[in-house]
């Protein structure tokens, strides 16, 4: 197995430059971002306000769009069997007039209005408290582990997770929405359970760093595999099986939330089992710790 | 030595399963309900406008403003104000100085009003705010609770002309309205909604400051027009023996208080009628010969036909119809705690017409019924799909039926428990919640991999020869491990095992829990669905399935 020899071959510090890499480039793409549009990833409709109306047709893109052509319409995607129409700020009249015009002309049509309170409130909350989840998490594993150095390694690993997880949307083009966000504070909680695993059966364990790490990479493999499964399920079901099924549609809440989870849970492997798994025997074999390392 | 003899005697695995029969008792006889997304609706969310704040004013100095006064003067409870020239009768009535005695003397008109400092404020507010402004005594100094969009910077603006502000300092100026005004809106569009005959309304507060209202089966064009509606108010006066005449719409209604205490023998809900309305009724009162007989003719009061009041006219104001018509008024229920409650809900039946606090819509939406139902199945599918991946995904890694099964099996249950709860609870589950319970198969069985692993191997690592590579090593341990040769069979290392394992699992449920928090409160309540059954799948998980698995797998494998 590959990971095995990184894992075992190389020296910490060489192998470590890696995430270091991978770190800074999420970084530069969240920057670049930032200075572009002033966020560091691009916002969805929640945040930056506006109207989403999706209604089910088997007309044209041009037939559906023309209908709405007195509104502020943005964008038209056809999402199977139905066309997504996003619009920008209009007034509380015109917006009336828009679901009136929704609801007599098509059959069933999903709207969605996000006023200017709403999502300014909104952006407040997420910068409050994603910062704020992520501390909370930190706190526990300082709590589970009392060694300052472990516990920072697993910390470092969920930042880079997250911070991965986020500049993949950058790359992929999903938006941040609520479900995103909620993704993103899933990933804060679930992506340190493969690093406690791993500290836990270093620290608490006999034996090697090496075997024990190889040893530990079974089970988070294992773990990390079936999370994995569960999420590409969301995916499938929420992007690709209305291409099979007609009948079905798109979820745009769960298809955001599950790229999010399937680029975090990746980060989370490669992270685990190279950032913090190096950076533990880095750490626990260091001359003045060997000894301890071993004894443990 | 049968299995499930020895395993009925842990108190774990019995916890175990006494609940999981439990929830699957509850899902029965509740049945699930689903969110709006699930179901077809829709949402409307509403921000209450308002703030609370402590204002420096004299009130002298407003009423010399507000009726262009020479002088005023104070006389104990009174304010006695000097107006030059005549001053017509109802310019102290739409001031909302109410029952002012005016006496008009050469060339200038004295005006005695009988009201406390705090109403004169009050007054002002509401006349140049157009809202409705109450008074907090809760707090000292006592706060004047404003019912609509304000600033610092616009009371003061507004207080300038009287030479009023609003104090410096944090406390002086807070945003939002009180707790009780929250739930009073919230009560009153409840009452309305109920009393629409809608089903399935569901009016929830969030964060103190919105209040979000869900309308099943209905398009949000209809649901803004419900909400925004008011109701019908009619004040019917009986006429001979049980005939009754119409006297007042609610339009003549000018303002409500809230219920005032045991005053003229009972509680009663002081309103404020337009002069116009006054007038109407006073004649309505003559012409049914209710000034003269008055406990014959019961006033009666309806909401969209239902009578919510009905009492005979006071003797008192009967008597004072009869000479001039009278603006201010009272509805009194009855005294004590049972007059107190019915004057609370006459209140709230009054102020249907409309919300006590002014409210914005920041947002709103529909999901119609079929994609609902579309939404629901697709995510049904997602569950199965996600559950066979994730066996799959085990089995491939143990190539063991005895331990696929149950840990397939404590999934299942695992979900079947949470279901359970949210029956329990009426809770609905939306289509968050949905791949929140998705999350938890995916992780859960997270879980389970760490305590089957935790047990299976053990001291492997200790059992090391020096001359062997770590990856030979390593490899032996992986295949002892996939074999599922249990090295430990006494218990005392297998409980090591276990409670190490849990260790893990522990520190692992803590981080998913914590980070989740912070969902509970954000998105106005729209995650809260996701958060909280992931961090009651992890709850679930870690204190009643997985202890019990612990126990199964460890029998299973040690009888092997």
């Amino acid at each position: 197995m590959e990971l095995e020899d990184i894992v075992s071959k190389y020296p910490p510090k060489q192998i470590m430059l890696i995430p270091i890499a991978i770190i800074i480039l999420a970084l530069i793409s969240l920057g670049a971002t930032y200075l572009a549009t002033g966020s560091p990833v691009k916002l969805g409709i929640e945040f930056t306000g506006g109207t989403l109306v999706t209604v089910p047709s088997t007309e044209s893109e041009e037939q559906v769009a023309g209908q709405f052509d007195a509104y502020p319409l943005v964008d038209i995607r056809n999402i199977g069997g139905r066309y997504m129409l996003q619009f920008g700020p209009m007034s509380d009249s015109q917006y009336a007039d828009l679901v009136k015009l929704a609801n007599s002309n098509f059959d069933g049509p999903e709207i969605r209005h996000i006023g200017p309170i709403y999502s300014k409130e909104l952006q407040e909350q997420v910068v409050r408290y994603l910062p704020l989840s992520f501390l909370l998490m930190a706190i526990v594993v300082f709590l589970v582990f009392r060694e300052p150095i472990v516990s920072l390694l697993v910390v470092v690993s969920a930042l880079a997770d997250i911070l991965t997880a986020a500049a993949s949307m950058n790359l992929t083009g999903v938006q941040l929405s609520l479900g995103t966000v909620a993704a993103l504070l899933m990933l804060i909680g679930y992506s340190v359970d493969t690093d406690i695993l791993l500290s836990m059966r270093v620290l608490k364990r006999k034996g090697l760093v090496e075997e024990k790490i190889i040893g530990a990479m079974g089970t988070g493999l294992t773990m990390a595999g079936t999370t994995i499964c569960a999420v590409i399920a969301l995916i499938i079901v929420s992007n690709f099986l209305y291409f099979i099924v007609p009948s079905f549609t798109r979820m745009d809440i769960i298809a955001d939330m599950s790229a999010v989870l399937i680029f975090g849970l990746a980060a989370d492997v490669f992270n685990t089992w190279v950032t913090n798994a190096q950076g533990l025997r880095w750490y626990l074999n260091k001359p003045k710790k060997a000894a301890r390392g071993q004894k443990r | 030595m049968s299995l499930i003899e020895e395993l009925s005697k842990d108190r774990r695995v019995v916890l175990y399963a006494v609940v999981v029969a439990v929830a699957i008792i509850c899902i029965g006889f509740f049945g699930l309900k689903f969110g709006l997304d699930l179901e077809g609706g829709s949402y409307l969310q509403l921000q209450l406008q308002g703030a609370e704040a402590q204002i420096d004013v004299s009130p002298e100095k407003i009423l010399e403003y507000q009726f262009n006064a020479s002088s005023v003067e104070k006389h104990g409870q009174s304010y006695v104000v000097t107006v030059p020239g005549s001053v017509d009768s109802a310019f102290a009535d739409d001031l909302g100085y109410i029952g002012s005695k005016i006496a008009k003397g050469g060339n200038s008109t004295k005006i005695t009003i009988v009201a406390a400092p705090e109403t004169i404020v009050i007054n002002y507010l509401k006349k140049n705010l157009d809202a409705d402004v109450q008074l907090n005594v809760a707090v000292v100094p006592v706060r004047y609770e404003i019912r609509t969009n304000v600033t610092r910077q616009s009371l003061d603006a507004l207080l300038a002309p009287v030479g009023g502000k609003v104090p410096a300092g944090e406390d002086s100026f807070v945003a939002g309205v009180s707790k009780e005004t929250v739930d009073e809106t919230k009560k009153v569009l409840d009452s309305k909604l109920n009393r629409l005959g809608l089903q399935d309304i569901k009016v929830r507060v969030v964060d103190n400051k919105y209040i979000l209202i869900d309308l099943a089966g209905m398009d949000v064009a209809t649901a803004q027009e419900v909400v925004g509606k008011p109701g019908k108010f009619e004040i019917r006066i009986q006429t001979e023996n049980n005939d009754s005449m119409h006297v007042l719409y609610g339009d003549a209604v000018e303002s409500v208080d809230i219920p005032q205490g045991e005053r003229n023998g009972g509680w009663g809900v002081p309103f404020v009628l337009s002069e116009e309305g006054a007038l109407t009724f006073q004649k309505a009162a003559i012409d049914a010969g209710a000034t003269k007989r008055p406990e014959d003719h019961y006033i009666s009061m309806y909401l969209d036909k239902d009578e919510i009041f009905s009492a005979p006219l006071a003797p008192e104001l009967a008597s004072s119809l009869q000479k001039a018509p009278s603006r201010s008024m009272q509805a009194t229920v009855g005294g004590g705690d049972a007059g107190s409650a019915k004057a609370k809900e006459l209140y709230i039946h009054l102020r249907e017409g409309a919300l006590p606090v002014n409210v914005e819509v920041v947002g709103s939406g529909q999901v119609s019924a079929a994609l609902g139902k579309q939404f629901k199945l697709q995510m049904v599918i997602a569950g199965l799909i996600a559950l066979l991946a994730v066996a799959g995904m085990i089995f491939y890694r143990y190539r063991e039926r005895r331990i696929v099964l149950p840990m397939v099996t404590t999934s299942l249950s695992e979900v079947v428990m949470m279901l359970g709860v949210w029956a329990l609870a009426g809770w609905q589950l939306d289509l968050a919640s949905l791949a929140g319970i998705i999350m938890v198969i995916g992780t859960g069985v997270d879980q389970l991999v760490i305590i089957t692993d935790e047990l299976m191997r053990g001291g492997e690592a200790a059992a090391s020869a020096a001359d062997r590579s770590i990856k030979e090593r390593a490899a032996d341990a992986a295949e002892k491990a996939g074999v599922g040769k249990i090295a430990a069979t006494s218990s005392k290392v297998y409980l090591t095992r276990l409670s190490r394992a849990f260790l893990i699992i522990m520190g692992a449920a803590a981080t998913t829990t914590v980070a989740m928090l912070p969902l509970l409160v954000m998105g106005f309540g729209s995650l809260t669905g996701f958060a909280l059954i992931i961090i009651l799948g992890v709850i679930l998980g870690t204190f009643i399935a997985r202890p019990a698995y612990g126990r199964i797998i460890g029998h299973i494998l040690s009888t092997s």
